[in-house]
């Protein structure tokens, strides 16, 4: 189960690689490269694998190449990258509160972010790029939260319920916002409220670019703290983890990562809640399975875009439509399936 | 060894000490003003009844509860200057009640144990491959290693939380009632081992319910109510009917083991005359 990756001569170091993440890992990487590949051919013209993946390093037909690039490569890389940013997000969340409920988008984060983003689109006054009004309404929506009730607490429910009613309270915003809009700027402010991948503002993937590999290498750092953390405070701090610091750096990634992927994407958060189970069941149980969380969020939000386009094409069905669809029953599913603790 | 002989500790400088330590929960305080020194290398069980702070004082020792005034020392040194991976390393605190995340097999949880040596370039090494068998060993869990805690009796799951504080490899350790849910065969498995951990250097409390038991295993033996220490020495020398009658608001004939020479309970009934106050505060 466990295996000794590599190791200094001397024994002063060595790496240890967990045999069932890496495997889970790699079969979430080869579904998602098999899903982003029918993301580049599928579409109102169908192109074959081969033309796509020569269109993609710019061999081919003019059309084909504008069409894989501009277009579809453009949609595909806003999926990969805010499906990716809202599941880390989400299993951050998750791990530092100790409840499977607790991810952004249940606690208001998303709603907070969306809030922000939608008054800066219809013209509130705001003058903030819609990605830097995310932030700022993300990191609002936090801290009434963590105001409200006082920090997490041993179970984080307390934290939950007061989330809660701080999403509702920026959901209601959002929708008074787009009520009194100009229908035009109403019609530009819509997919933020439901989640499309249809008006990714590039300037957010650009960012989400550069910010999601970072704060991958930071989750990266925190995850044997977080594995530690997963138990109690006590145990954790019993261990030498130095868990406040831990908390703030992992909350401040959660938060950063979904007010981006929310400037990409709208608030499909319940993606937040299916690709870290997905990569819990798959992963082993030692570690917190930060980048399988990350590649199951992408593969679940490249494959809801692209059933949102084709199921009823040429109409469009929003991706965040597609996956309360399916996330609604299974958040039913976290809540009701027996013998199962919903703390993480 | 007769471990019952207890020495005072003028050859064994105590490597914890209390001074003056007061915890409070909120407002109100539970530990007032108190002072204590563990004999080093030695076993010390703290008794007293419910909600007399026994817990709070482990974590008060452990720098789990920041201390309203007083400090904690080890080896003369405030616990609070200690990096948080060094502390780790020279006390382990096995909780009153601890979950785990779920699915998590015994012998992972006693890999953590592992993790205050363990660092980004050193992950697993030879070393803690062999503490992880021998803690797995001295829990008797070598057949159960790979099942997960869930899947476990409270005993068992109680053992591998043993396990996991062994693991950590640390001279002190504090572990809050180890055996509550152990049977008869286990519990004393748990004695003889922290035993055997004291004699190899080891310095160790348990908070205990069981008196018997604690008059058995510990050299040291403090009791607590209220949140003070009321008595505190050889369990031979401090516990008197007396004693129990305060802590428990029982009556009791005390014997001496024929074996150990510790004091033993027997016929134990409440107390005829009424409690002074009540024992739960
Ligand atoms: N988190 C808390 N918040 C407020 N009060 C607390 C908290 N934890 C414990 N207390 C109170 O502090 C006192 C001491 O509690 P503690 O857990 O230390 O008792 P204990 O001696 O370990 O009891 P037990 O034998 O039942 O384990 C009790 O009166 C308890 O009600
Ligand atoms: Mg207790």
């Amino acid at each position: 189960m466990w295996r000794i990756a590599a190791r200094g001569h001397d024994g002063r170091w060595s790496i240890l690689v967990d045999k069932r993440a890496t495997a889970a890992n790699l079969l979430l990487t080869g579904l998602l490269l098999a899903a982003s590949l029918a993301s580049l051919c599928l579409g109102s013209a169908s192109i074959g694998a081969t033309a796509a993946l020569r269109g993609l390093f710019g061999h081919g037909d003019a059309m084909t190449v504008f069409v894989i690039r501009e277009l579809r490569l453009t949609r595909l890389a806003a999926g990969l990258l805010s499906g990716a940013a809202f599941a880390l997000a989400g299993c951050l969340m998750q791990t530092l509160a100790r409840n499977r409920l607790a991810t952004p988008g249940i606690i208001g984060i998303d709603n907070g972010a969306t809030a922000f983003a939608v008054a800066s689109v219809v013209g509130t006054g705001f003058g903030l790029a819609p990605p830097a009004m995310a932030l700022a309404g993300a990191a609002t929506a936090t801290a009434i939260t963590f105001g409200l009730a006082g920090g997490v607490g041993t179970r984080g429910y307390r934290f939950i319920v007061a989330g809660i009613g701080v999403g509702a309270a920026f959901g209601a915003g959002t929708q008074l916002m787009l009520a009194r809009a100009p229908i035009d700027n109403a019609n530009t402010a819509y997919p933020w409220t439901v989640g499309s991948l249809n008006a990714a503002d590039p300037l957010a993937v650009e960012l989400l670019a550069v910010g999601l590999p970072a704060a991958l290498v930071g989750a990266g750092l925190l995850a044997r703290a977080l594995a530690a953390v997963r138990f109690s405070d006590a145990v954790a701090r019993g261990l030498g983890i130095r868990v406040g610091r831990c908390r703030l750096h992992a909350l401040a990634l959660a938060v950063l990562l979904s007010a981006l992927a929310v400037a990409v994407a709208g608030p499909v958060g319940l993606i937040a809640l299916m690709g870290p189970e997905i990569a819990r069941h798959l992963s082993s149980r030692r570690g917190v399975p930060l980048f399988g969380a990350a590649l199951a969020g992408a593969l679940i939000m490249v494959v809801a875009d692209l059933v949102g386009r084709r199921v009823l094409a040429p109409i469009e069905i929003p991706a965040g439509l597609i996956t309360s669809v399916v996330g609604a029953p299974f958040l039913l599913w976290i809540l009701l399936r027996p013998g199962h603790r919903i703390g993480a | 060894m007769n471990h019952l002989a207890y020495d005072p500790p003028a050859d064994t400088p105590s490597p914890l000490r209390a001074h003056g330590l007061t915890l409070a929960h909120g407002r109100v305080p539970v530990i007032r003003d108190l002072d204590l020194a563990l004999p080093r290398g030695r076993v010390t069980a703290i008794v007293g009844p419910n909600g007399c702070g026994k817990s709070t004082l482990l974590a008060g020792l452990a720098r789990l509860h920041a201390p309203e005034a007083g400090r904690v020392t080890l080896d003369d040194r405030d616990i609070r200057d200690f990096g948080a991976r060094e502390l780790a390393r020279a006390l382990a605190l096995l909780p009153q009640s601890v979950t785990a995340p779920e699915g998590l097999t015994a012998a992972e949880l006693i890999r953590f144990g592992r993790q205050p040596h363990q660092g980004w370039l050193r992950q697993w090494s030879a070393e803690d491959a062999r503490v992880v068998k021998a803690a797995l060993a001295a829990a008797d869990l070598e057949a159960l290693s790979d099942r997960p805690l869930d899947a476990m009796s409270g005993g068992q799951r109680q053992r591998a939380w043993i396990a996991m504080a062994i693991a950590q490899q640390t001279s002190l350790l504090l572990l809050d009632e180890p055996t509550t849910a152990l049977d008869l065969g286990h519990a004393i498995e748990v004695f003889e081992l922290v035993r055997d951990l004291a004699a190899a250097g080891k310095t160790i409390v348990m908070v205990l319910h069981d008196l018997g038991n604690a008059c058995r295993y510990a050299d040291y033996l403090v009791a607590m109510r209220s949140g003070e220490i009321v008595a505190a020495g050889a369990p031979s020398e401090v516990v008197t009917r007396a004693l129990v009658h305060e802590l428990y608001g029982v009556d009791c004939t005390l014997l001496t083991d024929p074996g150990t020479g510790a004091p033993m309970l027997t016929n134990v009934r409440r107390a005829r005359a009424p409690k002074s106050a009540s024992a739960d505060t």
